[in-house]
């Protein structure tokens, strides 16, 4: 098919200038990044080429639609659009097949292309869809304008939970039970500098929302253990900080070196830590333990040379039923 | 008893007055290993520790403890006292060993 | 000054490698941390500590520690007993933690002095 880029219109479709200057920098951002299949309907009403027209108009009806495409062994031919169909209707011809009289100069978006491409498409082209087709010229799907917006809106609202998480310090929502909060915090080899913050913050968070204390106290001994065991045995990791209605996940994640006896390694006084990691406060041996101790639900994987993740789960009480918040700390 | 109380008690001085500086700690621990800190299941403690760190004091916060005295007249990195500032955990230091500070401390609140 | 024969008793240890009980214990020293012990802990001690590892027992002698109490009763590896043993350090354990047994022994000397 064409290449947009090629066709001497100054609007260059999937490059930032091709948005106006003044879309939210997160709309911009969205429709470089999503795809064409990311958005399109899939599960495609067609037609067969030898098909009578009179089965794309029954199509069209059952399925509120306004266009059917026209295909042959997947292969996508072409379009049979309502205005194909009232003028089959008016000429008497509504029993031949589609082949004969569906428009086949076409615009077709492909799937990989940026969500930019179709927007730009609509806005050229003026239709109300588009036939999607994968490198293989097979069709794959529809997108109309409908589609688009839907999976922007999408989008928008995880992007605005995700926004939310972040700043929820600076924000009340009516309840902290269904606070919602997924955050992902790097965790560098030997950084004793800034091991340690992310619990810091997971504690600061629930506290600020009120969550009861015995509660933040198991979660934030979990997360402080494994993010001090990222810093202290792996190679660097992520902590994952998740969260919703109440139950709160942990997990941290690295890539290296593993662990040679994970049974070992959980035994209460169990550490390979050496003497100097020792001498900062850690490799008693008791991490593992304390976050077995404190979490609902317990669970490590590791392999040698491959990595370790741990999870811990803790259940929160939700707001209503607890007592102890009126305490201080 | 309050951390500012055992401060004084101790001949020490205080480094940053947190929000519970005058909440009466329930528990002390001594301790220098994080883990072990970790592993008590007590609100309102004070925690007397050698281990002149910030993970001391993210150690502390993680507990809601009231807040820290470092003893054996342990000098704090700098980063010490600004951590504490930032979570809000009261930070003092004595000249005290660990063990003459849990004697000195104990002895008080048989008083 | 005292016993470590009092303190056993009255502290409620448990022996874990003991060859003489009656010596005699002229300060204590509550850490978890080696260097700390290394630079300060007096000579002829007792040294009240969570660090259940062999190297305690090499820095304990180089400070002249005659005894050693891991607290929250933990376990004491056989490497650690085997150099107790060889060095002849006293080496015992207490269901206490850090505090309650520097207050418990603190209130010993209380009584003694
Ligand atoms: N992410 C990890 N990667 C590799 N090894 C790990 C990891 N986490 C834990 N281990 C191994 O498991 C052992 C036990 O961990 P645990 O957290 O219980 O104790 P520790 O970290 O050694 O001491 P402490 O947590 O008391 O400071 C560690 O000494 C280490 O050998
Ligand atoms: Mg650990």
């Amino acid at each position: 098919m064409a290449d947009p880029l090629k066709n001497g219109d100054s609007g260059l479709a999937g490059t930032r200038e091709d948005v106006p200057a003044n879309e939210p920098l997160i709309l911009i951002e969205m429709i470089q990044r999503l795809k064409v299949r990311d958005v399109m309907t899939s599960e495609l009403a067609a037609v067969e080429r030898t098909d009578p027209l009179r089965v794309a108009q029954s199509l069209m009806k059952n399925k509120k639609i306004s266009g059917v495409p026209v295909k042959e062994g997947g292969r996508f031919l072409g379009l049979v659009s309502i205005n194909d169909i009232i003028q089959a209707l008016e000429g008497g011809y509504i029993d031949d097949p589609c082949h004969k009289h569906m428009s086949t100069k076409l615009v077709v978006l492909e799937d990989d292309m940026p969500l930019s491409f179709a927007l730009r498409y609509f806005n050229k082209y003026h239709y109300g869809r588009f036939p999607v087709i994968n490198r293989e010229q097979q069709l794959v799907g529809i997108v109309c304008q409908r589609d688009i917006n839907r999976a922007l809106l999408i989008e928008l609202t995880q992007e605005f939970n995700r926004l939310e998480s972040e700043s929820v310090s600076h924000c009340v929502p009516e309840d902290p039970f269904n606070l919602y909060v997924l955050r992902e915090f790097p965790v560098a080899k030997y950084d004793f500098e800034n091991a340690g913050k992310a619990a810091n913050m997971i504690r600061k968070v629930l506290k600020e929302k009120k969550f009861p204390l015995k509660d933040i106290r198991r979660v934030a001994v979990a997360a402080y253990e494994l993010e001090i065991n990222l810093c202290v045995h792996s190679d660097g990791g992520v902590l994952t900080w998740r969260m919703s209605k109440g139950r709160v996940e942990i997990t941290a994640s690295d890539s290296g070196p593993g662990i040679e006896d994970v049974e070992w390694a959980c035994k209460d006084g169990n550490s390979t830590a050496i003497e100097w990691i020792r001498s900062l406060g850690f490799g008693a041996g008791m991490g593992l333990v304390n976050v077995k101790r404190v979490a609902d639900e317990f669970e490590i994987h590791s392999k040698p040379g491959s990595g370790t993740t741990v999870r811990a789960v803790v259940f929160v009480e939700p707001r209503s039923t607890d007592h102890r918040q009126h305490d201080q700390n | 008893m309050t951390i500012l109380e055992v401060t004084e008690l101790l001949d020490g001085r205080i480094l940053y007055k947190g929000e519970a500086a005058e909440v009466d700690f329930k528990h002390v621990v001594a301790s220098d290993l994080m883990s072990d800190v970790l592993l008590v299941d007590e609100e309102d403690i004070l925690l007397l520790t050698s281990l002149a760190s910030d993970q001391v004091v993210r150690t502390a916060q993680i507990i809601g403890a009231v807040g820290i005295i470092l003893v054996n007249g342990k000098l704090p990195p700098s980063s010490m006292a600004e951590i504490a500032a930032e979570l809000g955990i009261t930070l003092g230091r004595s000249g005290y060993s660990k063990y003459d500070a849990c004697v000195a401390i104990h002895e008080a609140l048989k008083k | 000054m005292m016993e470590l024969s009092q303190i056993i008793r009255t502290c409620n240890l448990k022996s874990v490698v003991v060859h003489e009980e009656e010596i005699e214990i002229k300060g204590f020293y509550t850490s978890d941390l080696l260097s700390d012990v290394m630079a300060h802990c007096p000579e002829e001690s007792l040294l009240i500590t969570v660090q259940n590892h062999a190297n305690t027992i090499a820095v304990a002698t180089l400070v002249g520690v005659r005894a050693i109490v891991i607290v929250h009763n933990r376990a004491v590896p056989d490497e650690m007993k085997l150099l107790a043993e060889r060095e002849g350090l006293a080496l015992l354990t207490s269901s206490d933690d850090q505090f309650t047994l520097s207050c418990r022994i603190g209130g010993l000397t209380d009584n003694f002095e």
